[in-house]
C-alpha cells in the first residue's frame, strides 16, 4: 500500500521533486510527513493518497511554505478548568451545535438519555450551518456505496414528516440540470433508458441513479415553460424533483430548540479544550465552562473533528477545510426562477470535489448564487475573495443574464469540514470505548441530517445498550408567527392580540419587534444581533442592518438586561458599541 | 509670514494667499469681497460655528444637540468641547435653551437645537 | 381592519414629506395625514446636529434638527395629521394605503392623492465590494451618526472612513470630536466627493488626511474587526499591487452613496428613471400614476436640504390641484432631457398647460467644469443662457425656465453645459 501511495504522489507532475514521508498504520492509516511549495499541494498527496485501493484514512501533516497553522497549547487553560472544580454529570455529550449536532441532539431527547451539546459559538448554527445555499440533494450526485449516497437519499426523504414536526420550511422545487448541448442530452436520455428498463442497476456508476425517485427528462419546450428566463434555447432538461429547500439555520434552530423542550441541555461559549480518557474509555470532556462527566461523547464538531480526535489520542483522519463562498440576490427578483438551475456538464464543479452549482432559491424567495468550493489552510478563514466573486457571478450567469452584479445584497462564506476521502465519518472509535465520530460532513450533510442522527443514536444503542424510549418526547416544535406571511386581516388580528407585532423593527424584510421578542425569549435564546437576525430575518434584507441594527441592538438591552455596550454582533468580542460616549475609556484621545 | 487657504465662503474654493506687510493684511487670489474677509479672518483668527452634543436625561434620545449663537475661535474648539462634555441636563428642554452662557467668556452662548420631551420611563414587558 | 378616508397621505416625515404636507393644506386640503414610521418627525435631520442646513431658505446656519423643527412646529400649528411609528406596506393603484402600526393595528386608507416621500438609504459594504469578513465593526456613516448624536454610544475607537462624500467628512470631524481617532478619509475616485467646505473645515481643521484614488480592498478579523487593508487604484478602478498598506482599527465606516428607497414605488409600478433611480415625474411632480406624487431624495439625492423642501412644496401644491380638479392630464407631457454633460434631469416632463409660470429644472453635470455655461433648448432652439464660474456633480445644479419661453407645441426642453 505505501509503494502504491508513493508511486501515485510521483506520477503527479507538480508533486514529484517533493520529498514526502509516507507511513502506513496497521489499521490502514495513511500518514503524510513533509514540505510542499503551496497549500494546493498538501490537499492534492492527501487525496492521491486517500484514492489508493484499501487506505481507510489519511492524516496529513504535509505543510506548505510560508503557511503556519497556530497551533494552540491548551494545558493551561485545561488545569484551570479541572481546578475550579465546576463538574456535571450526563450521559451524553454532543460537541457541536451545527445542524449535525442539533440533529443528534433531537433525536437522541426520543429516548430515556440525559444530554449536553457544547457549542464554542454564542449560538447554535454558527458555522457551516448557516453559510450554506439549504439545498436537500436529490441524492443524484453522491458516488454509488459511499455513507454520502445512503444517508442523503433517506434523509432527503426524512425532511418532510420532519418540516411538518418542526414546523420549519421545506419546498420541494426539484432541481433542474439544463441542456444545451446535444452530446450532453443524448448521455441524459441513454441514462433515462438505463432507469427505464433497469439496465442501469447492471452499471456500477448508475446504481445511485437507479434509486433516486422523482426523476424526470423535460423536453427543451418544457424548460423554457417552467423558467421563462433561462437564457439561450435549451434542447432539454433533467428534472430532479425531490430536491428540497430549506433555510439551513432554521432547520439547525428548530431542532435545537425541540432539543431542549425535550430535555437536552446546551451549552454556548463552552469550547471543549480535552476529551477525558479513562482506561481505554471517554469520560467526558473538559470545557471552559468546567468539566462534564459523560460515558458517551459525539465528535461533531465540523472542521474540529479532527483536533477533537487527536485530544481522545485517536487521531486516524485529517479536515482538509475547503470554502465555500455565496453571493444573495435581492428579493425583488422573487420568482424569477422556480426552481435551482444548472449547467448540465460544467467542468469546473468536478474539478474540486463539490456539487457545483449555478443559480439556487431560498424558501424565501431570494436567489442565491454560489457557493464555490476552494481549499484553503486556515479553518477559520471565512474570507470572499475577488476570484471567488468573479467564480459566483459566473455560475449564476450561467443560467440566466438578466440579473446584474450589482443586485447581490450580500456575500460570505462558510467552511467545509472535508477529510480525505471525502466521505462521511460516521462510526465508533476504534481506540477508544464511548466516543463516536461524526465527521467529514460536508455536501449532501444538510440533506443528510436526520439520517446521520438516526445512524447515530444507532452507533449509540450498540455502545450502551438498551436505549430506552422517552415516553414524554414530543415531536411538535410550535410554529412561531411570521408576520410577513400573513394577510392584512390576519396582520390585524395579531396586532390586536399583541401590540409588540405592530411595531416593524425591520422594514426591508418585514420583522416585527413581536417576533424579535420571540426570538430572544425562545428555549434556545437568540443573544446576539447575528442571533436575532438567524431566527427572524431582521438585518438580512437589502439594508443589511443600517436601519434594524441599532433598534435590535436597543431591544436585546433591553430584553438581556444588558449596557448596549454589552450586546454583539455574533459573540465574543464583537461588539457594536465601544463605550458611552460621556463615558470615555477611550484613552488620549480626547484633548482638555 | 504668507500663509494658504481654501475659501470655503462659496462652491468656487478659490486659492487664497494670505499675507500681513505693514501692519496690513493683503489677500490674495480672492474672487469677490467675501472671499476676502474669510481670508483676513483665516489669517489672524479662524472661527467656526460649534454643533456638538451634551447628555440628557429623562428623554426618548440619550443626548441633546447643541450649536453655538456664533462663531467661535477654532484653536479653542476642544476647550469648549470639553465643558460641553461635562454638562448633564433633565429634560424637558427648549429649542434655544441657553445650555453654557457666554462659553469660555468668548460672548457666545450655546444653545439647544432642537426641543426634547420628558418621557416616562417604564420598563417595557414583553 | 381600521378603514379612512383621507385627501392626501404622505409617505415619510422627512423633510419631503413634512413641505409637502404643510404646503398641501395651505392650498385648502382639508385632510392631509403624514406617515411616519420613526418615533417623531424630521426623518434624518435629526440626527444631523452639525450646521449648514437652511441657508438658502432661512438665511441662517442651521442644524438639521433645527431646521426641522421649524416644519415640525408648522404641522403642529396646521393640525396635520401625524402618525407615528407607522410602516406602509402596500399601494395599490387605487391610491389605498395600508399600513399599520402598535395602536391602530392595520389600517386601509383611501386617499385622494399620496405623496411618496420616503427618502433615500445607504448603500452598503456588499454594493461596493470590499473583500475578507465579516466581523462587527463595519458599519454605514448614517448608523454611526445615530449611534453617536441621538444615542450617545462610540461605535469604536480608531476608525477609517470609506468615501469622502459629505456625509464621510461630516462624520470625521463628528467622531474626532468625540474622541475617537480618525485615521483617515479614502476616496476610491481621484477627486474628492463632498464640498471644498466641508474638506476645509471637517478635516483640515483636524489634520485629517484624504486619500484619493485609494480605497478598502479587505476587511480583516473573525469576529471583531482587526484592521483593513486600503490600497491605491488605477484609472480603472483596480488595486494597484504593491501599495497594500494594512490599518489596524475597529471601525470601518462607509459613507459610499445614497439609494433613493422606491420599493414602494417600484411594486406600485409607477414609471422609474434608471439615472436618477426615482420616479419619473412631472412639473408638479406627479409620477406616471396620476395622483401619486414624489418629493424629495426619493426622486434623486439632492445634496441640499432646501431643494428636498422645495421640490416638498411643489409635490403638495400638486397633490392641492389634482384633488381640486385643477391638472389638466389629458394632453401629452414635454419631455425634460439631459443634454451635453447633464447627468439627468428632475423633472423629466412638463405639462405647460398645468404649469406656473417658471419652473425649476434639477441636473448635475458628469464631470468638474470651470467657467460654464448652461443652456435651456426647446426643441432646438436656446431659450436660456446661464454663465457660472464652476459645476461640480457632488452638487446639485437647478436653473429656472420661464413658462413663456416653452411655446405649446413643443415637444422637449434639453439642459446642457458647455466651458465658455
Amino acid at each position: 500500500m505505501k509503494k502504491k501511495i508513493i508511486q501515485a504522489i510521483q506520477e503527479n507532475e507538480s508533486l514529484s521533486a517533493y520529498k514526502i514521508e509516507v507511513s502506513v498504520s496497521s489499521d490502514r492509516i495513511v500518514t503524510l510527513i513533509g514540505e510542499v511549495d503551496d497549500w494546493q499541494q498538501v490537499v492534492d498527496c492527501g487525496h492521491l493518497s486517500a484514492k489508493v485501493k484499501g487506505v481507510r484514512n489519511v492524516v496529513n501533516d504535509l505543510t506548505a511554505k510560508g503557511i503556519v497553522i497556530p497551533k494552540r497549547d491548551r494545558s493551561e487553560e485545561i488545569q484551570q478548568a479541572i481546578a475550579n472544580g465546576k463538574e456535571t454529570a450526563c450521559d451524553i455529550v454532543v460537541i457541536g451545535a451545527g445542524v449535525i449536532g442539533c440533529a443528534i441532539a433531537r433525536e437522541l431527547a426520543k429516548y430515556q438519555v440525559k444530554t449536553i451539546v457544547v457549542e464554542k459559538n454564542s449560538d447554535v448554527a454558527e458555522e457551516a450551518t448557516k453559510a450554506n445555499n439549504g439545498n436537500i440533494h436529490p441524492g443524484v450526485l453522491a458516488k454509488p456505496g459511499t455513507l454520502k449516497a445512503e444517508l442523503n437519499l433517506k434523509g432527503n426523504e426524512m425532511y418532510t414528516q420532519l418540516s411538518k414536526e418542526l414546523n420549519f420550511e421545506l419546498q420541494r422545487p426539484g432541481s433542474l440540470n439544463v441542456i444545451y448541448k446535444k452530446s450532453e442530452w443524448r448521455k441524459m436520455k441513454a441514462i433515462q433508458v438505463m432507469k427505464k428498463t433497469g439496465l442501469g442497476h447492471l452499471v456500477p456508476p448508475m446504481r445511485q441513479v437507479m434509486k433516486v425517485p422523482g426523476l424526470k427528462w423535460l423536453t427543451g419546450e418544457e424548460v423554457k415553460q417552467m423558467e421563462p428566463h433561462l437564457k439561450g434555447d435549451p434542447i432539454g432538461g433533467f428534472w430532479m424533483t425531490t430536491m428540497g429547500l430549506v433555510e439551513p439555520y432554521e432547520v439547525c434552530i428548530a431542532m435545537a430548540e425541540n432539543a431542549v423542550e425535550n430535555g437536552t441541555e446546551f451549552r454556548l461559549n463552552a469550547e471543549v479544550l480535552d476529551v477525558l480518557v479513562e482506561n481505554g474509555r471517554t469520560a467526558g470532556v473538559v470545557t471552559n465552562q468546567g468539566v462534564i462527566r459523560s460515558e458517551i461523547v459525539i465528535n461533531a464538531a465540523g472542521v474540529y473533528t479532527d483536533t477533537i480526535a487527536e485530544m481522545a489520542n485517536d487521531r486516524f483522519f485529517t479536515i482538509h477545510p475547503r470554502r465555500g463562498a455565496i453571493a444573495i440576490i435581492d428579493k425583488s427578483r422573487k420568482g424569477f426562477l422556480k426552481t435551482p438551475a444548472g449547467i448540465r456538464g460544467g467542468k469546473e464543479a468536478k474539478k474540486n470535489n463539490t456539487k457545483g452549482g449555478g443559480a439556487s432559491v431560498t424558501p424565501e424567495g431570494n436567489l442565491l448564487w454560489g457557493p464555490t468550493a476552494v481549499e484553503i489552510p486556515w479553518k477559520e478563514d471565512k474570507s470572499v475573495e475577488a476570484s471567488d466573486l468573479d467564480y459566483i457571478t459566473k455560475l449564476g450567469m450561467s443560467v440566466t443574464n438578466e440579473i446584474q452584479r450589482s443586485e447581490i445584497i450580500t456575500f460570505f462564506a462558510g467552511i467545509r469540514a472535508a477529510d480525505y476521502m471525502e466521505d462521511f465519518i460516521i462510526e465508533r472509535s476504534r481506540k477508544v470505548g464511548g466516543l463516536i465520530h461524526v465527521a467529514g460532513i460536508q455536501s449532501p450533510g444538510l440533506a443528510s441530517a436526520p439520517a446521520i442522527a438516526e445512524m447515530v443514536a444507532g452507533l449509540v444503542n450498540e455502545e450502551r445498550g438498551g436505549l430506552l424510549e422517552n415516553p414524554n418526547f414530543n415531536p411538535i416544535r410550535e410554529p412561531k408567527p411570521q408576520f410577513r406571511h400573513l394577510s392584512h386581516e390576519a396582520q390585524d388580528n395579531l396586532i390586536q392580540k399583541n401590540a409588540k407585532y405592530g411595531n416593524i423593527i425591520c422594514r426591508c424584510e418585514l420583522i416585527t419587534e413581536g417576533e424579535i421578542l420571540d426570538a430572544i425569549h425562545s428555549t434556545i435564546p437568540a443573544t446576539t444581533i447575528d442571533a436575532v437576525k438567524r431566527r427572524t430575518r431582521s438585518g438580512m434584507g437589502r439594508c443589511q442592518g443600517g436601519f434594524c441594527g441599532p433598534r435590535v441592538l436597543e431591544i436585546l438591552a433591553r430584553e438581556l438586561e444588558k449596557e448596549p455596550t454589552e450586546v454583539t454582533l455574533k459573540g465574543n468580542e464583537s461588539y457594536i458599541l465601544k463605550a458611552d460616549s460621556r463615558q470615555p475609556i477611550v484613552a488620549g484621545r480626547r484633548k482638555p | 509670514m504668507k500663509k494658504e487657504f481654501t475659501c470655503i465662503v462659496c462652491p468656487m474654493s478659490c486659492a487664497l494667499t494670505v499675507e500681513e506687510k505693514n501692519g496690513e493684511i493683503i489677500v490674495l487670489g480672492n474672487g469677490c469681497k467675501r472671499g476676502k474677509e474669510f481670508g483676513i479672518n483665516e489669517f489672524t483668527d479662524p472661527k467656526r460655528m460649534v454643533t456638538t452634543t451634551v447628555k440628557v436625561m429623562g428623554s426618548h434620545l440619550k443626548r441633546l444637540p447643541v450649536i453655538s449663537t456664533d462663531e467661535l475661535p477654532l484653536d479653542h474648539l476642544f476647550v469648549y468641547m470639553h465643558e460641553l462634555y461635562q454638562v448633564v441636563l433633565e429634560a424637558p428642554v427648549e429649542k434655544g435653551q441657553i445650555i453654557i452662557e457666554n462659553i469660555g467668556n468668548s460672548g457666545v452662548d450655546i444653545v439647544a437645537s432642537r426641543s426634547l420631551k420628558q418621557i416616562e420611563l417604564k420598563k417595557e414587558n414583553a | 381592519m381600521k378603514e379612512l378616508n383621507v385627501d392626501v397621505a404622505v409617505i415619510g416625515g422627512g423633510p419631503a414629506g413634512l413641505a409637502a404636507a404643510i404646503e398641501a393644506k395651505e392650498q385648502g386640503v382639508d385632510h392631509v395625514v403624514i406617515l411616519e414610521r420613526d418615533v417623531e418627525l424630521g426623518g434624518i435631520l435629526q440626527q444631523c446636529i452639525h450646521d449648514g442646513f437652511g441657508l438658502h431658505r432661512f438665511g441662517k446656519r442651521l442644524s438639521g434638527c433645527g431646521y426641522a423643527h421649524h416644519f415640525i412646529e408648522s404641522v403642529a400649528e396646521k393640525a396635520i395629521d401625524v402618525k407615528l411609528k407607522t410602516i406602509v406596506l402596500e399601494i395599490t393603484d387605487e391610491k389605498i394605503i395600508y399600513a399599520m402600526n402598535e395602536v391602530d393595528g392595520m389600517m386601509k386608507i383611501t386617499c385622494g392623492a399620496i405623496v411618496l416621500a420616503m427618502g433615500c438609504r445607504e448603500r452598503t459594504r456588499s454594493q461596493v465590494f470590499i473583500w475578507g469578513t465579516r466581523p462587527s465593526g463595519v458599519l454605514t456613516a448614517g448608523t454611526v451618526q445615530r449611534y453617536i448624536n441621538m444615542e450617545g454610544y462610540l461605535p469604536g475607537e480608531k476608525a477609517v472612513i470609506l468615501g469622502s462624500g459629505d456625509i464621510g467628512l461630516i462624520m470625521a470631524r463628528r467622531m474626532t470630536l468625540e474622541g475617537i481617532e480618525v485615521e483617515g478619509v479614502y476616496e476610491v475616485m481621484k477627486t474628492p466627493g463632498g464640498l471644498t467646505r466641508n474638506i476645509s473645515q471637517c478635516l483640515k481643521d483636524f489634520q485629517i488626511p484624504m486619500h484619493l484614488a485609494t480605497t478598502v480592498v479587505r476587511i480583516h478579523g473573525n469576529k471583531k474587526m482587526e484592521g483593513v487593508t486600503v490600497a491605491q487604484v488605477d484609472e480603472k478602478r483596480q488595486p494597484i499591487q504593491g501599495t497594500e498598506r494594512f490599518i489596524p482599527c475597529d471601525l470601518l465606516v462607509l459613507a459610499v452613496g445614497l439609494i433613493p428607497e422606491n420599493e414602494l414605488s417600484r411594486q406600485l409600478e409607477v414609471e422609474m428613471d434608471p439615472r436618477t433611480k426615482g420616479p419619473i415625474v412631472d412639473e408638479h411632480f406627479m409620477t406616471s400614476i396620476p395622483g401619486v406624487f414624489a418629493a424629495g431624495n426619493v426622486v434623486t439625492v439632492f445634496d441640499l436640504v432646501d431643494y428636498v423642501s422645495l421640490t416638498g412644496e411643489i409635490a403638495g401644491r400638486g397633490a392641492a390641484k389634482f384633488l381640486q380638479g385643477k391638472l389638466n392630464l389629458d394632453l401629452p407631457a414635454k419631455d425634460v432631457l439631459p443634454g451635453d454633460a447633464v447627468n439627468f434631469v428632475v423633472p423629466q416632463r412638463i405639462r405647460t398647460v398645468n404649469a406656473e409660470d417658471s419652473i425649476p429644472i434639477y441636473f448635475r453635470v458628469k464631470e468638474e467644469m470651470r467657467k460654464v455655461e448652461v443652456t435651456a433648448t426647446v426643441d432646438g432652439e436656446v431659450c436660456m443662457r446661464k454663465k457660472h464660474p464652476i459645476a461640480l456633480p457632488p452638487e446639485m445644479m437647478v436653473e429656472t425656465i420661464q413658462l413663456e419661453k416653452i411655446h405649446e407645441d413643443a415637444r422637449e426642453l434639453r439642459v446642457s453645459v458647455k466651458v465658455g
